[in-house]
């Protein structure tokens, strides 16, 4: 399978075992960073990894944060992406089932390592059954109107980067 | 403050129970699927849009397994909404990312559990500072 995966600084030994952890199961992964602890900011990481998967160039993504909320938030944020939020094996196993989750997050403060890499291995081994509930459910999501401008737009960020590398946002 | 709080059928008794909580508590809860007909979609959608209208500050939003409901929330602009099962998330999830709404998975978690995680949410602040260049990212996506 072609996995994109994406974090933030808090947890960018976590997502370079996970990429490991994948690429020894055989799966193709695309490492959207962050690749260092230097800080930086979810949304980047959440839009880049999500959208590889919303364009078909991933099958599935996996996004990891300190809570995993900012990360999966950004990932939602993407047309076409269903993000599921998720702290144990149960719950990422409903979501691709019912849900045809196309995106798995977690906490890397909030779960260990041991649940992650079961959350993920089921994740990936679940196949979605279709029923009328959530074929209904899967269209009234895609029914509600997004922006799709930002989709591989590279500097959909710059006005805040640019703010931020001038000071215009507290560092504390 | 004022809190919106809607389940789907799943998540009607355990709804029912936070209400209550809360409103021990003496917070304004403002229940936004009065009856058993929802589905988490609209469950997730009337709470959001109670927010996104300021009739509420916060929203909880209750399915089985809460993750759906997140992800519906999550698709409308302004909001930004976590799926929890923990105290820790649902506070740190106000302080750093300006969440307003939480759900929860009445199959996932026990009375005890939902009710202290509504009370470290309701309870939380945001803290602004260097959060708030991410929560405008987000914003701007949607």
């Amino acid at each position: 399978m072609k996995i994109s995966i994406g974090c933030d600084h808090i947890v960018t030994e976590m997502k370079n075992h996970l990429v490991e952890y994948l690429t020894e199961k055989g799966h193709e992964v695309i490492d959207n960073g962050t690749h260092d602890k230097e800080r930086t900011h979810y949304p980047i990481y959440g839009k880049k990894t999500s959208e590889k998967v919303s364009s078909g160039e991933a099958d599935l993504g996996i996004v990891v944060c300190g809570t995993g909320v900012g990360i999966s938030v950004s990932a939602n944020k993407v047309k076409r992406i269903r993000a599921a939020l998720v702290s144990d094996i149960e719950t990422a196993r409903y979501a691709k089932k019912h849900l045809n989750a196309n995106v798995l997050a977690m906490g890397g403060r909030i779960t260990g390592i041991g649940v992650i890499e079961e959350a993920i291995d089921t994740f990936l081994e679940t196949e979605y059954e279709e029923t009328e509930e959530s074929k209904k459910l899967i269209e009234k999501i895609d029914s509600i109107p997004m922006n799709e401008d930002l989709i591989g737009d590279e500097h959909y960020f710059d006005e805040f980067i640019e703010k931020w590398n001038n000071g215009g946002y507290p560092a504390k | 403050m004022k809190i919106a709080i809607g389940s789907d059928v799943n998540g009607l008794t355990l709804k029912n129970h936070l209400k209550s909580h809360l409103e021990n508590m003496d917070y304004d809860v403002l229940n936004v699927t009065s009856n058993e007909e929802y589905d988490l979609f609209d469950a997730a959608t009337n709470v959001s849009k109670a927010i996104t209208d300021e009739e509420a500050d916060r929203g909880i939003v209750i399915d089985a397994y809460g993750v759906g409901s997140s992800i519906v929330a999550n698709k409308y602009e302004g909001i930004i909404c976590a799926n929890v099962a923990d105290e820790h998330s649902a506070k740190m999830t106000v302080a750093h990312n300006n969440s307003s709404i939480i759900t929860l998975g009445s199959e996932i978690i026990g009375e005890i559990l939902a009710a202290k995680i509504c009370e470290a949410f309701v309870k939380a602040d945001y803290d602004g500072g260097r959060h708030q260049i991410r929560v405008d990212m987000v914003n701007k996506m949607c």
